[in-house]
């Protein structure tokens, strides 16, 4: 538990099409309608996305590109090089985080302790994934006609960025406008999204997330995970290897605190999917603890049931973006006043399984409190439109 | 904590399955028809060429069902065909295109040279290699046989 | 109706065989690449024993285009090469009676690789 905690100052999320269809559509910030981004790869577009993400999120707390004093960030690719090449363009201090999919939480534990201790003054942690990437990292290509399995999830495609800060920060409305207006000139990535565009349909959409915001976010605490692995062998059920990580993690949170479930209003796993959310009521039974009431997988919620991504969204951007678009306004108007975030990451790589090695799981939990703000709050209803074009 | 053999047993009596007699019938039916689409194919050329052996028909034959694998392949139809059919589009000889081809194009941002043709055989380098030894063994197995 | 009959055949062995491909898929999780060896390595265990023939006779290209008929292709021609000469033939025979499918499926992998690109799934 930190003393002082560290303030959001500011999130930015950019999604593919598949996920604005979503459960989630609608709340996220940037959206592109072609998840190439207009780059030749689709790693080249998961940088680019990374990078647009944090420079929205900097510029809506009203910083320059050197505004923040340590960048934390990572995300799935081989020697996370979406988030190496992102920071290219930015002239700030770097920590390259890897924890799979709970590599989001991990950074905003890593930079709320640093804030806390007063070592740093503000900090943004990012991380992205994108389904086309990381379908050719850890699986086949994506053309292969196999069949995905019932326990398999969809990574998201994805990239989020949030500010923290040992202050209460006002969002900065203008330069966070001059940076919407830069994405969304965004060139078109082939021939098809050139005729698209043409047309008058941008290759991105934006929204504008006029967040009604009495209460600031404070990051108050969080309990750093361990490695917990059950000798799960299966890596298309990735969701089985996690869940005991993520009940480890949340029995040690719950040991270390003295709270129980009923102090939050809401306990988010990242993307344990259907089946892992099922295992992680299992095994915290045998505990003696209950969350059902309380619990809500990121993943299992980010598609709609027709999207056929059976266990639901994965992926490091998964609960990052899920984070950003759909907890953090519910703080920010008070809705919310307490919540646990924990991602849980499966750590495996290509090669780690033929070795016949198990799977093992590590999740990190953080807290995030809405505390009163002093300021006047902004007014500003939510607002849904495309630039240039109004949506049919 | 509950125990690690406990936890592996919840998990394998409750995870989810693929629905059985569904991914079953799919594979059948689809199945099915690609080997009725190949002997189609066959009948067609021998009735066209009605000079032409056995043997070459046989290889025309296979010639078009992978060109046809690799078309839907490059086109992005095969996936979707999978991803339905299953065990019905793997088995047959245009799945065997479609993992060779499936590779090559998804690798071909890294270049001709050490993307498209050093990744080509990702996926069914061991079916060439376990055939190739295979049909080695049979033919030194007809040798032996031969001799005595 | 001959004809109907030969397809009704056709459609039903090359079926089944793809449903027992599908029924280890969903047994033994095992990967595509992994059933494919297995249904070749069959093919060409078939070949070797002979019963391939008889079934290619009575079922057509139900047995021909499952990946099996590779196997018996590469089989086959291993067996004729040996017979016709020796060693070498043994050893060649294989290669030489699959050439056609392993010269296209090369051939045509290249040419795609150069025009297409993979799309990511919106299943």
């Amino acid at each position: 538990m930190f003393e002082r905690g560290a303030y959001i100052a500011s999130s930015c999320t950019m999604v593919g099409p598949k996920e604005d269809a979503g459960a989630f559509g609608g709340l996220f910030d940037i959206v592109l309608s072609d998840d190439r981004c207009g780059e030749k790869s689709y790693e080249k577009a998961e940088s680019r996305m990374h990078r647009t993400a944090i420079e929205g999120a900097l510029a809506r707390a009203g910083l320059a590109d050197d505004g923040v004093d340590l960048m934390l960030a990572g995300d799935l690719l081989n020697e996370i090089s979406a988030s190496n090449l992102a920071m290219r363009h930015f002239k700030t201090p770097f920590l390259g985080l890897y924890n799979a999919c709970s590599t989001f939480t991990e950074a905003v534990l890593l930079a709320a302790m640093l804030i806390d201790r007063g070592q740093i003054q503000r900090a943004c942690c990012s991380t992205s994934s994108h389904f086309a990437s990381a379908e050719r990292q850890y699986r086949y290509p994506l053309e292969l006609g196999n069949q995905r399995t019932p326990t398999s999830q969809w990574t998201v495609t994805g990239a989020g960025a949030l500010v923290l800060s040992d202050e209460s920060v006002q969002e900065d409305e203008r330069a966070y406008e001059g940076f919407l207006e830069r994405v969304s000139s965004l060139p078109p990535s082939d021939f098809a999204a050139k005729i698209a565009a043409k047309k008058g349909k941008m290759p991105v959409k934006v929204y504008r997330q006029g967040h009604e915001a009495p209460f600031d976010a404070v990051v108050t605490g969080g309990t750093l995970g361990r490695v917990v692995d059950y000798g799960m062998l299966d890596e298309s059920n990735m969701g089985a290897a996690m869940a005991p990580a993520a009940a480890d993690t949340l029995i040690g949170h719950f040991e270390d605190t003295g709270r129980t479930p009923g102090d939050y209003d809401a306990i988010c796993t990242g993307d344990l999917g259907r089946f892992g959310s099922e295992a992680l009521f299992a095994v915290l039974s045998s505990e003696g603890v209950d969350i059902e009431a309380k619990h809500l997988d990121l993943g299992a919620e980010y598609y709609l049931p027709e999207q056929k991504t059976f266990q639901g969204g994965s992926g490091a951007g998964c609960v990052n973006t899920a984070f950003c678009a759909f907890v953090l306004p519910k703080l920010r108007s008070g809705e919310w006043r307490r919540v646990l975030v924990l991602a849980t990451g499966a750590l495996l790589s290509k090669d780690t399984p033929l070795q016949k090695e198990s799977i093992p799981g590590i999740s990190h939990a953080f807290v995030a409190e809405s505390a009163e703000k002093r300021e006047s709050t902004l007014e500003k209803a939510q607002k849904y439109y495309t630039i240039g074009q109004n949506r049919e | 904590m509950i125990s690690k053999d406990a936890y592996k047993r919840y998990v394998e009596k409750n995870a989810p399955r693929s629905p059985m007699w569904r991914s079953m019938t799919a594979a059948f039916l689809v199945g099915g028809l690609i080997c009725c689409l190949g002997q189609g194919v066959h009948d067609g050329i021998a009735a066209i060429f009605p000079a032409m052996s056995e043997e070459d028909i046989a290889s025309w034959t296979t010639v078009t069902l992978i060109f046809l694998g690799a078309f839907l392949t490059a086109v992005g139809v095969y996936d979707k065909l999978g991803h339905f059919a299953g065990g019905g589009s793997i088995v047959p000889i245009t799945g065997f295109a479609n993992s060779v081809v499936s590779p090559a194009v998804e690798y071909n941002r890294e270049g001709v040279f050490f993307g498209v043709c050093a990744k080509m055989f990702v996926i069914a380098g061991p079916i060439i290699v376990f055939g190739v030894v295979a049909s080695v063994i049979a033919g030194l197995i007809g040798l032996i046989t031969e001799a005595v | 109706m001959e004809i109907f009959l030969m397809y009704l055949k056709v459609f039903a062995v090359g079926g089944a065989l793809c449903a027992l491909g599908q029924l280890l898929i969903n047994k033994t999780k095992m990967s595509s690449a992994r059933i494919l060896v297995c249904f070749m390595l069959l093919g060409a265990l078939l070949e070797i024993t002979g019963a391939f023939g008889y079934m290619k006779e009575f079922a057509g290209a139900g047995v021909t285009v499952p990946i099996t008929g590779f196997g018996s292709t590469l089989v086959k021609g291993a067996l004729e090469g040996a017979k016709e000469s020796g060693l070498i033939g043994a050893v060649t025979g294989g290669i030489k009676a699959a050439g056609a499918g392993l010269a296209s499926v090369i051939f045509f992998g290249f040419v795609f690789a150069l025009v297409s690109r993979s799309k990511s799934k919106k299943i």
